[in-house]
């Protein structure tokens, strides 16, 4: 079949289709790749980078969510530098911001949690830096907690690629980045959201919450957000 | 006036040369920023009134640069049928001079820099003519020699501003050429063989790129420039369009038509306005010539440029980020694949290359692909212009054929620091590269070898660092330069370069840990193989290379909270403090001497110093390189006011008041026994503190008098012996026991001195000769330096003849040459080098010089001349002539064949001294190869338990005041040891005194002692340098600045 490649992934022989991104393929081949960033059916931005793999012949890692499935490609998805890189960038977003699980409306329920238990990660060795960001609870039914916030750009893609808002986008750079909505002004102000909640569905942590809820009441439905986007079609890349 | 054929681009030409090489003189001053910034416009301004005024006929034009930063301004001035002289460094009041010269039909050749008859466009060659024997050719300077201008052809020559001018040097031909003969292939082929490489950095293969982009489906395709050069310390691409911007359009105009993009878009940083509205002109210029917009040159080929100002963000030289700033998203590169070529700029196939890349292309059109590969390797063709910044001399835009080694920047081109200091470190490639350090200058540059070395080449930049760089703050500004221009897209990037920059900040306040040293080794690895972009991919580069070839300077910092050049502000008192081997609060004896308060400022110097008239007598004093006050006029003397201070107080009352005052301070007997071996200033300092903290010290020593170098190797009349004693008697009646005529290794041993005492600290010198291959070294008459000065020192009467020769250029050989000059004796110092490199201290060669020593300069000895008894006659010594620069930055001494013979009695070798290893008496301490000990590099501790080393035995010969360094640390190192704890701090007092500052400092100059005349000191061997008068001493106190005196307000690192 001209559309159907052949790589090899851990030593495993794995048919996938042409233009299908790496991460895709080794999932459906039953391997863990972590990742944050990533919901499938929106566009895959590579922010996380904790989905990065090994392939043969590129001496650098490169990210499974954006890197296309080619035939003859041989992937390591697991080794002892990628397992340490891993665990780095891990502690790295964890160390960012205000990441307190006990205190966390995403509690039990979120995926940064997941993916750092996955990852035997407990604990930042880097020093925690605990900014003080505000919190924008301005919006009648959702809240935003910067604090909680690791930067995936979800609910930017969700928001402009399925919901067609464009409320989202990140404004300033490096370290001091920043969610904003529309203009930087309050979200509740906002006149482009359309109160729709895929943000909040598609948010990875507590960043993005339902108003009202206490600790540990917050749960998300991202696998609908990946529905209703692969429904539309996707992105093919 | 449009031009479509090669008629008329030729009659356009004729009409540019009449401008370029006008029939009249022309005088046209370099007008690139680098050129304003030094005041060109107003020498424009004044040439422009002068002619006015003169009414002279004479063409004034704005040139862009020539490139020789360190020299601008800098103005051409073209005499029909005369060699286009270039003078440096012209002042407006210098106008009307010149231009009636100019008119006179000469120029000051005197005055000139450097002359071009003729020029080789590369495009066209322009002869100006002949004459002026006394300016040298262009390339016949230092800074040019060795460049070759194949991008910068035009730059600084030709009018940046008038199309006809660069028509007029054989302009737009290559691109007539290429539409005319319609074979967009052949620029390809041409480009393969030329094998052109992205100036960028990265090196791509131009051929490549255009290829896959030809190939790409026919429909919009964009080509873009990216001039968004944002390196701390590049300006190459700035340079390049002021200079020459119809270049790149051509270069553009010709890939465009080639990659079968029909629009352009140069991307230029927002602060170039001067390239902005330069390149804005050209662009205009070539509409109106036909040149760009609709049929070109008649072809029926239409292309648009347009310019786009950069925002400001360093990421949108990424050329992802550059793409989504030019469709007006925030500036944040996406992954690729897919690259640009397959969907670019909205979407389209788009080619990406680098200002210089394309500056590159006509003249490989024009000349050929096999042409341009005859620059450069065999893997990186061609020329590379680099901005050659920082610590040196030279500064400007040099343009190299690639693989010159580093060291030709460095010092054949860039001339050195041109301060005396030694060059420490090349940092390559702004933010992204890394720093190479000196002994790695040998390295050629091309983008292979630079990345073997953990930099890369980047778009050119080359900052130059010396001694007083600390590298710690070199990777912590990179860092910290990254970290705010990071998009934040990528985590690895964004939170690791901000731990990055924690841990570099706590470096350099002395807050870091090996642990926090360990996870920057970490994170660095990490940032680097995990960001998403070149960028976080190349952050880490300046922070890894240090870590790799200045390791030893985050140790310093990290263990020992010592920041040696000086720069790390929080882990010093004041620079002289710092550059001081023995950490002299030296504001403070100032202050306190200022305050009248003689005791105490004694008592100050003598607890940081403990023997402070033989040092104030002979210390290198680095103080001096680092005094702050040299900014305004010259260094304080520091060394002079404490021999003042120590003078005054010694054989006084108050010598005996400070030492009750120290006796008082004595720590309680400890029951501790400490031997020292070597009563030199090693051992001296050491049995100082050692004493004071309670511990019974026996300094043993093969002399009969302590003092050790001080006492036997300097001469009397630098350092006269009863003040060596008077400094010994000191430290004597703190409680030392000194037993003298015991030579270690025969008498005792390391090993017997370890069982009778708690701790053993060897201390001794170097009094060995070191080896030479001399024929004839073996003859009566011939001497090693420090024998020869023992011998004198201990009285006895050498016969060393009328005539003397000394080989050598150190302190030995100027000490051994000024005692046979006192001695009565004609004496001449042979030396392989050239004065400059003389190892001495400078003040001591200029005496020597005034005392009647002869110099010989580049002679290296060769064989020992005797007679039947085996005196010696004679010596011959060849002729050395300086050849290349090694990569510390001197000339290597090459022998020719060129031998003379010098008649003398007697040859004294100051060619170096070792260690003599008798006094290990067979113990199993483990010493290097070259004799000196093996110590723990903090603890001072050799292999065996219990016993230290320091000074001369551990470094090799040094200096006094680096061997007393060693000493009071050692003692510190001991004292722990034997104690338990760090009581070292304990023994210090803490003193009181004002931190009042007049408003404005000081006026005058650096007040030296004054000397005994050279008529006087060659008759006897009295002191030399007799001291500061109460005046003077006076007034260079008030000279200082008090560094000391800090300011609430913190800046960098501190700030945070």
């Amino acid at each position: 079949m001209p559309n159907q490649v052949k790589l090899k992934i851990d030593g495993e022989y794995v048919e996938a289709k042409a233009g299908e991104s790496v991460l895709d393929a080794a999932r459906a081949a039953g391997k863990f790749i972590p990742s944050l960033c990533h919901v499938k059916g929106l566009t895959p931005v590579g922010a996380c980078r904790l989905c990065m793999v090994e392939v043969a012949g590129i001496p650098r890692p490169m990210p499974a969510c954006t890197t296309t499935v080619q035939d003859g490609m041989v992937i390591s998805t697991v080794s002892e530098k990628l397992t340490r890189y891993r665990q780095m960038i891990m502690q790295l977003l964890l160390s960012e911001r205000n990441h307190v699980c006990a205190v966390c409306v995403s509690n039990g329920s979120c995926e940064l949690q997941d993916m750092a238990s996955k990852l035997g990660v407990t604990h930042s060795e880097f020093p925690y830096r605990y900014p003080r960001l505000p919190v924008d609870a301005s919006h009648p039914r959702f809240v935003l907690d910067h604090n909680r916030c690791i930067l995936c750009t979800r609910c930017v893609r969700v928001c402009a690629e399925v919901e067609g808002a464009n409320t989202w986008n990140i404004m300033s750079r490096g370290v001091t980045s920043m969610l904003a909505a529309d203009l930087n002004g309050n979200w509740g102000d906002s006149e482009t959201c359309t109160m729709c909640g895929k943000c909040v569905e598609a948010c990875p942590t507590g960043a993005l919450a339902v108003k009202g809820k206490a600790v540990e009441e917050m749960t998300k439905n991202t696998d609908a957000v990946s529905r209703l986007a692969t429904a539309r079609g996707g992105t093919q890349q | 006036m449009k031009i479509r054929d090669l008629e008329a681009l030729n009659s356009v030409r004729q009409q540019g040369l009449t401008k370029y090489k006008p029939a009249r003189p022309r005088i046209a001053v370099g007008l690139g920023t680098c050129g304003i910034g030094n005041g060109a416009e107003d020498v424009y301004q004044a040439f422009t009134s002068a002619v006015h005024t003169l009414g002279a006929d004479v063409q004034i034009d704005r040139v862009g640069c020539f490139g020789f930063c360190a020299e601008e301004p800098l103005v051409n001035i073209a005499i029909p049928g005369k060699p286009l002289v270039i003078l440096n460094r012209v002042k407006p009041q210098e106008a009307e001079r010149i231009l009636t010269e100019v008119l006179a039909g000469t120029v000051d050749q005197a005055r000139a820099l450097c002359k071009i008859q003729s020029w080789d466009h590369l495009t066209g060659v322009v002869d100006f003519g002949e004459g002026f024997p006394d300016i040298p050719e262009w390339n016949a300077i230092d800074f040019y020699k060795g460049q070759k201008k194949i991008v910068l052809r035009n730059c600084g020559l030709i009018d940046p501003e008038d199309i006809e001018e660069y028509i007029a040097v054989g302009g737009y031909k290559a691109l007539l050429r290429t539409l005319r003969n319609a074979e967009p292939e052949r620029v390809i082929e041409e480009l393969k063989t030329a094998r052109l490489r992205g100036r960028g950095g990265a090196g791509f293969l131009v051929a490549t790129k255009w290829e896959s982009m030809r190939n790409a489906p026919e429909g919009q395709k964009y080509i873009i420039c990216n001039a968004d050069e944002g390196d701390p310390g590049a300006y190459m691409n700035r340079n390049e369009i002021e200079s020459d911007p119809h270049n790149l359009i051509e270069g553009m105009i010709i890939g465009a038509y080639v990659m079968g993009a029909s629009e352009g878009i140069v991307y230029v940083r927002a602060e170039y306005p001067l390239a902005v509205h330069r390149l804005e002109k050209a662009i205009a210029q070539a509409q109106a010539y036909g040149l760009l917009g609709e049929d070109i040159l008649g072809s029926g080929f239409s292309f648009h440029l347009s310019l786009v100002e950069g925002a400001g963000a360093f990421v949108c030289g990424e050329e992802t980020a550059m793409i989504a700033s030019l469709e007006g998203r925030a500036g944040r590169p996406r992954p690729r694949p897919p690259y640009p070529s397959e969907q670019g700029l909205w979407g389209d196939p788009t080619d990406i290359n680098n200002v210089e890349t394309w500056y590159n292309v006509p003249v490989i059109v024009n000349n050929g692909g096999r042409w341009f590969a005859q620059t450069g390797t065999e893997r990186s063709p061609g020329t590379k212009v680099f901005s050659l910044v920082g610590k040196i001399k030279n500064t400007g835009l040099v343009e190299v054929p690639l693989g010159t080694p580093l060291k030709t920047f460095v010092y054949d081109i860039g001339g050195g620091t041109g301060n005396g200091k030694a060059v420490k470190a090349l940092q390559t490639g702004g933010p992204s590269g890394g720093c190479v350090p000196v002994d790695m200058f040998g390295t050629p540059v091309d983008y292979e070898a630079l990345a073997q070395l953990g930099s890369i080449m980047g778009s050119g930049g080359m900052v130059v660092m010396d001694e007083d760089n600390c590298m710690v703050d070199v990777a912590r500004y990179f860092v910290e330069f990254t970290h705010s221009e990071s998009c934040g897209k990528c985590a690895p990037c964004r939170v690791g370069l901000d731990h990055c920059l924690r841990i570099l900040n706590s470096v350099s306040e002395g807050r870091a840990t090996e642990a926090d040293r360990d996870a920057l080794e970490q994170l660095g690895p990490m940032i680097r193989d995990n960001s998403l972009c070149g960028l976080g991919q190349s952050a880490p580069n300046p922070v890894l290379t240090t870590l790799r070839y200045f390791r030893h300077e985050f140790e310093d910092h990290i263990q020992e909270g010592n920041c040696a050049a000086g720069v790390c502000e929080e882990l010093f008192l004041t620079p002289c403090e710092n550059s001081c081997p023995l950490h002299m609060n030296i504001p403070r004896f100032i202050q306190l001497y200022k305050e009248d308060r003689l005791e105490d400022a004694f008592e100050s110097v003598i607890m940081d110093n403990p023997l402070p008239a033989s040092t104030g007598r002979v210390c290198q004093h680095p103080c001096d390189d680092r005094c702050r006050r040299a900014g305004i006029d010259d260094a304080v003397n520091m060394r002079e006011i404490h021999r003042f201070i120590a003078d005054s107080v010694y054989g006084t009352e108050m010598e005996e008041s400070v030492l009750k005052r120290l006796l008082e301070r004595k720590m309680p007997p400890s029951g501790k026994k400490v031997a020292v071996v070597g009563a030199g200033p090693t051992g001296l300092a050491s049995s100082f503190y050692l004493a004071l903290l309670g511990h019974e010290v026996t300094v043993y020593d093969e002399n009969s008098e302590p003092g050790g170098m001080l006492r036997f190797a300097l001469p009397e009349y630098r350092l006269p012996k009863a003040v060596v004693a008077t400094e010994v008697d000191f430290i004597r009646r703190l409680g030392v026991e000194f037993v003298c005529n015991i030579r270690i290794g025969v008498d005792k041993t390391p090993q017997s001195l370890s069982k009778e005492f708690d701790s053993v600290f060897l201390a001794l010198g170097t009094w060995e000769a070191s080896p030479i291959d001399l024929p004839g070294v073996q003859c009566t008459g011939v001497y090693h330096a420090l024998h020869f000065l023992d011998e004198v020192a201990h009285g006895k009467d050498l016969r060393v003849g009328q005539r003397v020769v000394v080989i050598g250029g150190g302190n030995a050989a100027v000490d051994s040459a000024r005692t046979v000059a006192r001695l009565g004796a004609d004496v001449t110092v042979v030396y392989r080098r050239q004065r400059d490199d003389m190892p001495a201290i400078p003040e001591e060669v200029d005496e020597a010089a005034e005392e009647g020593v002869k110099f010989m300069f580049l002679a290296a000895p060769h064989r020992v001349i005797s007679d039947g008894q085996g005196r010696v006659t004679a010596i011959e010594v060849q002729r050395t002539t300086l050849g290349e620069f090694g990569v510390t930055g001197r000339r290597r001494p090459v022998p020719t064949d060129e031998i003379l013979r010098i008649t003398c009695d007697s040859v004294i070798l100051a060619i170096g001294e070792r260690v003599d290893t008798v006094f290990t008496g067979g113990s199993s301490l483990d010493l290097n190869r070259d004799g000196t000990v093996k110590v723990d590099r903090y603890s001072a501790e050799t292999n065996l338990h219990g016993v230290y080393a320091g000074g001369d035995l551990v470094t090799g010969a040094s200096n006094v005041s680096n061997a007393m360094s060693h000493g009071k640390h050692v003692a510190e190192m001991i004292d722990e040891r034997l104690m338990g704890e760090n009581r070292f701090a304990a023994l210090f007092g803490s003193y009181t005194y004002s931190d009042e500052l007049p408003d404005e400092p000081v006026a005058g100059g650096r007040n030296s002692t004054p000397l005994l005349p050279p008529e006087e000191r060659r008759k006897s061997f009295e002191e030399v340098m007799l001291g500061f008068s109460p005046d003077q001493v006076s007034h260079e106190a008030h000279r200082c600045l008090r560094c000391d005196v800090k300011d609430e307000c913190r800046v960098g690192a501190a700030a945070e």
